[in-house]
């Protein structure tokens, strides 16, 4: 599959961050998963996903971040995103997505969330 | 004694019912097949008093078993030589570790394997035990279900809000791409949508005319057309708007298990999606079209208004004369000119020019003439050098497309003299007291045309008392009926030789009526401009 995706991840007061640039899709929301099962351990229960670079989710990427929050939530962690694009907002608004992952409009606001 | 037991195996019974409304209660609410493994162990080993309960797992078309949840790492080397069968099959064995293998058929055609140890205390499994495991079985397999059905609710959620999206998207999309006035976004917009809303995970749009490409974008930009046309799975669409055609095409339709093909929703989204990028664009172009021709009426009215400034509002008056012009501008602004100018030395200076085409152009072009004429007029200039002056400024300010017809009289009203140069205009006519017509012809070409240093060659005249002047414009004799027939020369000569009233003014008034009278209700098509001179 074509992807022009990129992700870039740090570990920031026992949070996973990672940072996305381009079309989250398959491929996309494969290397998310993967960064985050690659990365999450017992000391890490938050997850900041920031968008601020992907203006563009498809509903197979989202099916990863689903995952993502499944997982987390069965451990108590959450997951938040960041610097959404308006676009990208109401889509997870409606893909019921806010349910149970929160948001924040910076990484320092979502490493603050409770 | 018979009672005691009696009551005792009942309360048993009572322990076990309410042992398994609690069970399904916690079994129901495992998040994953582990959990649900997991719960199930602890509820059997809590009711049976066994050392372990093993759980394994064989997915539908799956090919080996899994363990699921293990207490005795043997079990699974164990438990692997067991066939599945397609009903449940409870064992007991007469092993020394393990005592009951079970094998499970679930509702997916997927199995559970058990392998359960020996109780506690070592005794064999009663024959109420017997019933128990038979009773939890059918426990484990409802909680399956219930597992199952969970989750295809969640993915029946998943796609029903994935339907809400799409459709939102579609409407949010026709909103946007009405607000967005610019070509290149509209593409990018549609194709971005419409490769996102159907899980493709690339598409292009390319246009073309008389099969030469003339635009393309792809998402993720930077592919290649021939990548996206040489795919195995794609889905394309066009439309033909404007003289251009319009291809989409979206690749690889993208799932959880890999490419998968396009459905008939996909088909009809990216349908709707290139509808309404038709749409877009035909009101794009509307609006560009109608934004010109605002612009064109603008320019007119800033012609027209260029013009009413030039033409007089009135004209001096000449002792022992009398004077009366006008012009009626045809709806689209014409470039007809006229003037009566009093010189310094006393003389009077009759003008009447039309500019070819219409317009601001046209409009700028008499304004220059106009300025040119107050600048040298006064300078005593003979009147040939004037006309090549006027010549050389009306060639250098003018496109080659325009040019001035223009005719000039100089009256010395005291003497009627008139001194004359017409530089292509239509003759002025010059009615003599003997009732003859005298066509004033002098010549050169109209200003604009060459700048060469051609000579104006110039005549002179005298106006006799009781002699009449015209000057016009061809918006006379070329006013249209509508049958297409001219005013024409003969009938204006006819016109000017028989009407001869006392007022300057009545005569023009009734030449235009009479122009009218002819034209009906065809609508006027060029300026409509004279000018009448009467030596009483």
């Amino acid at each position: 599959m074509i992807s022009d995706f990129n992700l870039i991840s740090e570990i920031k007061n026992n949070s996973l961050v990672m940072a996305t640039e381009g079309y989250i899709n398959n491929n996309g929301g494969q290397k998310i998963t993967e960064e985050f099962y690659d990365k999450k351990n017992d000391d890490i229960n938050k997850v900041i996903l920031n968008l601020e670079k992907t203006k563009v989710v498809n509903s197979i990427g989202i099916s990863f971040l689903i995952e993502i929050i499944e997982k987390l939530n069965e451990s108590g962690g959450k997951l938040v995103f960041t610097n959404l694009d308006p676009s990208i907002d109401k889509t997870f608004t409606i893909m019921g997505l806010f349910h149970f992952a929160k948001k924040a409009d910076s990484i320092e606001e979502a490493l603050t969330m409770e | 004694m018979v009672k005691d037991e009696l009551n005792l195996l009942v309360d048993k019974l009572n322990l076990q019912v309410k042992s398994f409304q609690e069970g399904f209660e916690v079994l129901s609410q495992a998040r994953n097949l582990k959990d649900l493994a997991k719960h199930f162990s602890h509820i059997l080993r809590g009711n049976l008093l066994t050392l372990n309960v093993n759980i394994f797992y064989f997915e539908a078309d799956g090919s080996n078993w899994s363990e699921l949840y293990i207490h005795d790492e043997k079990s699974f080397d164990f438990f692997k030589h067991f066939e599945k069968k397609t009903v449940p099959e409870i064992c007991f064995l007469d092993d020394e570790c393990f005592k009951v293998a079970i094998t499970l058929p679930l509702i997916d055609k997927s199995f559970f394997g058990l392998i359960v140890g020996g109780k506690i205390d070592k005794k064999d499994y009663s024959e109420i035990d017997k019933i128990s495991i038979q009773i939890f079985m059918q426990l484990l397999g409802n909680a399956y279900q219930a597992f199952v059905n969970q989750k295809k609710e969640k993915e029946l959620v998943f796609s029903l809000n994935n339907r809400v999206l799409q459709l939102n998207s579609l409407i949010d999309t026709g909103i946007e791409l009405s607000s967005i006035q610019n070509t290149d976004s509209l593409l990018e917009l549609a194709l971005q949508r419409s490769v996102v809303l159907t899980n493709a995970s690339a598409g292009g749009v390319f246009i073309e005319a008389d099969s030469i490409e003339l635009q393309q974008l792809t998402f993720p930009p930077g592919l290649d057309k021939e990548y996206l046309e040489n795919s195995d799975n794609k889905l394309r669409t066009n439309f033909e708007l404007l003289g251009k055609d319009y291809t989409f095409i979206l690749v690889e339709k993208e799932s959880r298990q890999g490419v998968v093909e396009f459905d008939d929703t996909d088909e009809i989204l990216l349908g709707a999606f290139a509808r309404q990028l038709q749409s877009a664009i035909e009101n794009e172009h509307l609006h560009k079209e109608a934004l010109e021709k605002e612009n064109i009426k603008k320019e007119l009215s800033v012609a027209a208004e260029i013009q009413k400034k030039i033409i007089p509002d009135s004209l001096p008056k000449i002792e022992g004369y009398k004077i009366a012009g006008i012009n009626i501008p045809s709806k689209e602004v014409g470039g007809d000119y006229y003037d009566c100018l009093e010189l310094n030395d006393g003389r009077f200076a009759l003008i009447m020019a039309d500019v070819a085409g219409k317009g601001v152009p046209a409009s700028l072009l008499v304004s220059t003439l106009n300025a040119s004429l107050n600048a040298y007029l006064d300078l005593q200039v003979p009147l040939e050098q004037l006309a090549m002056k006027i010549n050389s400024i009306i060639y250098n300010a003018s496109p080659s497309n325009k040019f001035i017809t223009f005719f000039i009289s100089i009256l010395d009203p005291s003497t009627g003299e008139l001194d004359i140069v017409n530089a292509g205009h239509n003759p002025s006519l010059l009615l003599r007291k003997d009732n003859t017509l005298k066509k004033i012809d002098a010549g050169g070409v109209a200003f604009g045309m060459f700048d060469m240093g051609l000579p104006f060659a110039g005549e002179k005249l005298v106006m006799e008392r009781d002699e009449r002047l015209l000057l016009f414009t061809d918006g006379i004799p070329e006013a249209m009926n509508h049958l297409e027939e001219e005013y024409s020369d003969e009938r204006l000569d006819d016109f000017f030789c028989r009407n001869r009233p006392e007022s300057a003014q009545k005569f023009v008034n009734d030449l235009v009526e009479d122009v009218k009278k002819h034209t009906g209700a065809t609508p006027q098509s060029d300026d409509i401009t004279a000018l009448y001179l009467i030596r009483n």
